[in-house]
This record gives structure tokens, C-alpha cells and sequence, in this order.
């Protein structure tokens, strides 16, 4: 069914103008397609479809950015983490929260709508690592996203109003579901992941109708018994193997693939599923009509150490050995930076971006780390320490690429840990926390005031141009502008621009709680605004008993930034 | 480096080298300390350590069992229902290990 929306915003006061900037109206596939090139609105998870989270405006400068002073904010009303790409569209800003959806005025800052999601309050006993939702996907007048309890709402984007709310098929938190990444359209197909390896779910990515709701496939990554793959599990440990896709991916449109991440296998202790793990910790490139999977390259075989590649696969085009290549490049957990052809995943480059010692590099021919003693000792049940954590050299937070520069801008976590699995957990079910207490593990630090950094990395070799050292580590995305500036947020609350080329730090602002959020920049009438949300909360700020957070309040709100105007 | 796991593994160790009756007392301790691996520890933190986000358990006072028991019973604020989950010996054991680790013992 068609929807009519088509025309409805010009209601608004200056909508005309962010037409001629960005494209009117019903966000149709073509303006997806042209996110990246149309800054007066941002209509798709990472700044554009290739999630380079990179603009070409430029009047906020190294020079004036200092000018840079709040616009409005806005309240959440939620004390959960904050952690949503808010979606610029027809002079509204939407954003998430893990119980509700809301559009903003984008010059006024007032609520215009707000969609309330409720859900059962048995299914936060399957959430691992925060309460959280990372935002929607804006498509023909529909705004549209996942919750906790696996539904899947569009809403009218004018009103709010739910156009459809359907439910994933077969699954439930029961069994350990649950939905917290961004949903991204690509050629028509809404496409989705699920969270829950740390509950022994069967993982999959799965394809809607974004018109409709119908639901179109599911691609599972743990294969079935008689499936290929399935002999990389010991005994019948595939059944609850994890293999969860909680991060949202990223679509080429002239390839028709879609790169999406697949994350750990269930359970972390890796003693009783001897083998690769497959299709755990991969990287997939999918057909998003049909759901086939056409490629994809495994980080991490038999993963100890929870190091899942569910990071953003960045699409660029780039120079590989003189040569201009498409490619998809993701800054792993595991601490190596992976750079695959984007037609057939062939591996180009690996290597590390921060501390790593479970293994001495990665074979450029057969795409498998050189694994070493730690890894070895890990696996045989040996105390060893490890860099990085679990928590990883990057988590879920985002990188952006320039490509002015050619750098990618990454918030590396600096945390190492010791590590000792104990015997397997037995008994394992779907539903039911994977046995996270056999493995035992403390924290280890090089130095207890730089526990992260953000470093603007070359892809191809891993070496920082500049790194820019934090108390605690920042699960704040990064974002980079035409005019050289990179922004992104600090756990204990700053928003900060930094300088792109030497890494210093050119503004601050204190919001009221830490971020964790996604900044994103967009265009009204000629200005140029920074939006970013606020609110402390995720896994890290949960389970790892920084003291540098201890006095950092909780608290949901959503900001906006011009320059100052006399 | 976090020392709160060596404490509580001290804390273990002490209990265990006394009498049988303590011997008791560590094995039910450290099946609450399972359990809060298992069931807790994703909001309240690794080894009771809270960052501030939620509630820090290493505050519950020994007067404050009923409180505890109704909140992980029935849930409260943003925290499930643990009703129907948890047996009556990983409930206690879980007092046990939160009041084995308190602030104020």
C-alpha cells in the first residue's frame, strides 16, 4: 500500500529551504541512496548508506567552531542509555529510546510527537549490556524501528501514528531474543538483526517489506546439523551457539550488498565448542532481496575472548596498491583492523590498531590470525593476559572515514584483562544466561588515566596518524566534516570537536550526563547544526566499575549546536 | 587492576579454612556469587563494583533482607521480575554474597 505523505510537511515553517538543500518529503530509495550528498536532512544510520558518517559542510570551522554554543535540548524522560543516530528529516530531528520514538522540532526543539513502545518487564532479564535502542530508519513517510520484544513499528513520520507493528516470527525474549540495533533500508527491504549470544540464541539477520511489515526471510549464522558449517562446532554445541547481529550494517547500492556484522559465539567459555564457530565473529555481504549471503570472512575462528564483528563495515573507495578499490573496512574488537574487497571479500589488509597479543598478525592468504600462546593458553584453560578485553579495542561505537584525509577516526577502548575459563558450562538452553561465570577475568591497565584514545588511523596499515589519549574510554561514535573537524562525546559528559589533522581538542561542552551517543551534522537555511544525544548508560558504563564514572549522572537528552549568532 | 574478586576470594578462603559450619556458609556464598554472575551482574556491575547507573548493592544493610527479597522478587523501577527464576538457595546465597561483600557488614 502506498502512503501519502508525500507532500504533508510543508506545513512547516523553512521546510521549503531544506527542500532545495536535501530532497523533499517521502524519502524515497534514491534519497537514501544520496544521504551522503544531500546535508540538509539525514535520513540513514551513519550519514549515508556507505556509514562514513562523513559531511561535506564546512561553515563550522577550526577557526569558528569555538562559536559552537547549544541550540536546544531536549528531555528524554528515560534514565537508560542514550545511544541513538538521530535521524534529520523535513525540519524534524527523530530519535529513540528503548521505550519510546520521538520527533523534534528541529529549530524550536519541541517535542512534536512522541510514540510510547511498552514491552513486558521479564524481557529486561535477557538484556546483557544496557537498555538501550540505536535509532530508526526513515523511509516513504514512515519512521520505523525494533524493540526489546522484537517488534517491528513504522510510524507515520508526520504524526507519530503506528502504520504497522509487527513481531519477529518463531522467537521471543523467552528463548533470548531481543532487538537493539537501527534497522537500515536497502533496496526496499528493511533489514534487522537480534541481540542475545550472551542467551544461547540461534542468531540470524532477517529482511521485511519496509512498506508493509511483511516479513521476507532470515538468514541464521549458526548452521543447522547436515548445514555446512556445522562440523566447526564440537558435539552439538551449535544449538545455542550466539552468533547475534546487534549492530546495523551498511548497503552498496551498485553491488546490491549489504555488509553486516555477526557477533560472538555462545557461550564465552570456549572449552566446550572446539572448532571455527561458524558463521560466528564474520562479516557478511547479503542479498537484501532474497536474504543470500555472497560472501563473508571471519575474524575471530573459535573466539575465546568475546570479540564480535559486529562494528559497522565502512563502504569507501580507496587507493590499494595505486589503484582505486571499493572495499569495506572494520575496525574489529579483536584489535585488528580489517580492510575486504567489497565484491568478493577478499582480504587486502589486517592489521592492528591498538594493543593486541593473541595473535602475532593476520595471513593475508588464508584470512586466519596468527594465533599465539595467550590464545592457545586461553583455550586450554590456562590464566593468561589479555589485550584487548572483552570489552574489545572498538565495542559497538563507530568509526567515521574522510575522504579528504583518508583516515579513519576511531574511539579505541585501551583495557587489557586476565582471563581463565574454567570447565564448560553445562546445561545450556535457549533463554538462559550462557554460563558467564565459568570464565574468570580482571581488569588490566597500562595506565590507570588513559584507558582509550581517539586515534585517526590509516586503514591499510593500522598506524595512527595522531592519538588523542582519555581518562575513560569513549563509546561515543565519531563523526568528520569537509572543514576537517572531528566530533564525538566523552563518558563523562563533554561533547568535544577536535582538529582532524593533529588530534587537539578545539571545543568542549559539558552536557548533563555522559555520552554514548552518535553526533551527526545537517543544514537549515545555510547553517550548519551538530546534533548529538546525551545520556550515560551501556555496557560499559554498567559492568566495569570505572571510578572516573562514579559521579557522572544518568539522564536522556538530546542536544543540538550552531554557531553563536549576535 | 579491580581487587574486589581477590576480596571476595579472600573472603572465601578465610571462611573456608575455619569449621564445618563455615564451610557451609562459603559454599552458600559462592552460589550466590554464581548467581549474581549469572543474573546481576549485566546491570549491577562486575564483582557488586556499580559505576553509579544503578543500584549499588554493596549499600544493602543487614536490616534490609525484605527489601532486597521484594525488589529481585517482584522487580522495581527498571529492574525485571526475578519471581519464578530464582530458587529460594540462590536467593540467599545472593544475600549472603552481597552482605559478605557490603560496605557496612
Amino acid at each position: 500500500m502506498k502512503r501519502t505523505h508525500r507532500s504533508a510537511p510543508f506545513f512547516l515553517a523553512g521546510a521549503f529551504a531544506l527542500a532545495a538543500a536535501g530532497g523533499l518529503s517521502a524519502q524515497t530509495l534514491e534519497d537514501l541512496k544520496k544521504d551522503h550528498e544531500t546535508p540538509g536532512d539525514v535520513l540513514v544510520y551513519g550519514m549515508g548508506l556507505q556509514g562514513q558518517r562523513y559531511s561535506p559542510l564546512k561553515s563550522i570551522t577550526k577557526d569558528n567552531v569555538k562559536r559552537l554554543v547549544p541550540k536546544w535540548s531536549y528531555s528524554m524522560n528515560d534514565t537508560r542509555g542514550a545511544e541513538a543516530f538521530p535521524l534529520v528529516s523535513n525540519g524534524m530531528v527523530y530519535t529513540t529510546s528503548h521505550s519510546a520514538t520521538v520527533a523534534v522540532d528541529a529549530v524550536t526543539g519541541k517535542q512534536v510527537w512522541k510514540t510510547v513502545h511498552d514491552y513486558p518487564p521479564e524481557v529486561l532479564r535477557i538484556v546483557c549490556c544496557g537498555i538501550v535502542n540505536r535509532g530508526a530508519a526513515i523511509y516513504n513517510g514512515k519512521v520505523i524501528r525494533v524493540t526489546l520484544d522484537n517488534h517491528i513499528v513504522a510510524m507515520d513520520a508526520k504524526t507519530g501514528k503506528v502504520v504497522y507493528d509487527v513481531v519477529s516470527p518463531e522467537i521471543s525474549a523467552d528463548t533470548g531474543y531481543s532487538m537493539t540495533g537501527a534497522p537500515l533500508i536497502s533496496n526496499g527491504v528493511l533489514i534487522t538483526g537480534v541481540a542475545g549470544a550472551e542467551y544461547g540464541i540461534r542468531g540470524f539477520i532477517e529482511g521485511y517489506d519496509a512498506e508493509t511489515g511483511k516479513h521476507l526471510w532470515r538468514l541464521y549464522t549458526i548452521p543447522k546439523e547436515g548445514e555446512p558449517g556445522h562440523e566447526t562446532w564440537a558435539g552439538d554445541s551449535a544449538k545455542v551457539g550466539g552468533g547475534s547481529s546487534w549492530v546495523t550494517g551498511t548497503y552498496d547500492a551498485d553491488l546490491d550488498l549489504v555488509y553486516w556484522g555477526v557477533g560472538n559465539p555462545s557461550p564465552w567459555n570456549p572449552r566446550g565448542r572446539k572448532g571455527d564457530n561458524l558463521f560466528t565473529n564474520a562479516i557478511f555481504a547479503i542479498r537484501p532481496k532474497t536474504g543470500e549471503r555472497v560472501w563473508y570472512y571471519q575474524t575471530s575462528p573459535e573466539d575465546p575472548f568475546d570479540y564480535d564483528a559486529v562494528q559497522t563495515p565502512v563502504i569507501a573507495t580507496i587507493n590499494v596498491e595505486g589503484k582505486p578499490r571499493k572495499v569495506v573496512m572494520q575496525a574489529n574488537r579483536n584489535g585488528f583492523l580489517y580492510v575486504l574487497d567489497a565484491a568478493d571479500g577478499k582480504l587486502l589488509a589486517a592489521n592492528a590498531f591498538d594493543k593486541v597479543n593473541w595473535a602475532d598478525g593476520v595471513d593475508l592468504k588464508t584470512g586466519r590470525p596468527k594465533v599465539n600462546d595467550v590464545f592457545k593458553g586461553a583455550l586450554a584453560g590456562e590464566n593468561v593476559t589479555v589485550w584487548p578485553s572483552v570489552s574489545g579495542s572498538t565495542n559497538w561505537q563507530h568509526m567515521a572515514f574522510s575522504p579528504l584525509t583518508g583516515a579513519l577516526y576511531i574511539n579505541v577502548i585501551h583495557v587489557g584483562m586476565t582471563y581463565q575459563a574454567g570447565d564448560p558450562p553445562k546445561n545450556l538452553t535457549m533463554g538462559r544466561p550462557s554460563g558467564p561465570g565459568s570464565v574468570k577475568r580482571t581488569t588490566v591497565l597500562d595506565d590507570p588515566n588513559v584507558l582509550g584514545y581517539l586515534k585517526a588511523v590509516d586503514p591499510l596499515t593500522g598506524k595512527s596518524k595522531w592519538e588523542t589519549p582519555y581518562k575513560s574510554p569513549n563509546f561515543s561514535s565519531t563523526m568528520v566534516t569537509a572543514s576537517n573537524l572531528v566530533f564525538t562525546g566523552v563518558m563523562t559528559g563533554e561533547f568535544q570537536a577536535l582538529d582532524a589533522d593533529t588530534g587537539k581538542v578545539l571545543w568542549s561542552f559539558q552536557t548533563p550526563s555522559g555520552i554514548i551517543g552518535q553526533p551527526i551534522t545537517w543544514e537549515r537555511d545555510g547553517k550548519q547544526y551538530v546534533t548529538v544525544m546525551s545520556g550515560i548508560g551501556g555496557v560499559y558504563a554498567l559492568r566495569s566499575g570505572d571510578p572516573n564514572l562514579a559521579n557522572v549522572p544518568a539522564g536522556a537528552s538530546l542536544w543540538t549546536f550552531g554557531l553563536f549568532e549576535d | 587492576m579491580r581487587s574486589h574478586l581477590t576480596a571476595a576470594a579472600l573472603a572465601a578462603a578465610l571462611l573456608a579454612t575455619a569449621t564445618a559450619a563455615r564451610s557451609d556458609d562459603a559454599a552458600v556464598i559462592a552460589l550466590g556469587e554464581e548467581t549474581f554472575n549469572t543474573y546481576c551482574s549485566t546491570c549491577h556491575g562486575n564483582n557488586l563494583e556499580s559505576t553509579g547507573q544503578t543500584f549499588d548493592l554493596r549499600k544493602l544493610k543487614a536490616t534490609e533482607r525484605a527489601r532486597f527479597q521484594n525488589s529481585v522478587t517482584n522487580g522495581k523501577n527498571q529492574m525485571p521480575p526475578w519471581k519464578g527464576v530464582l530458587s529460594d538457595a540462590e536467593m540467599e546465597g545472593l544475600w549472603r554474597y552481597i552482605r559478605a561483600n557490603a560496605n557496612e557488614k
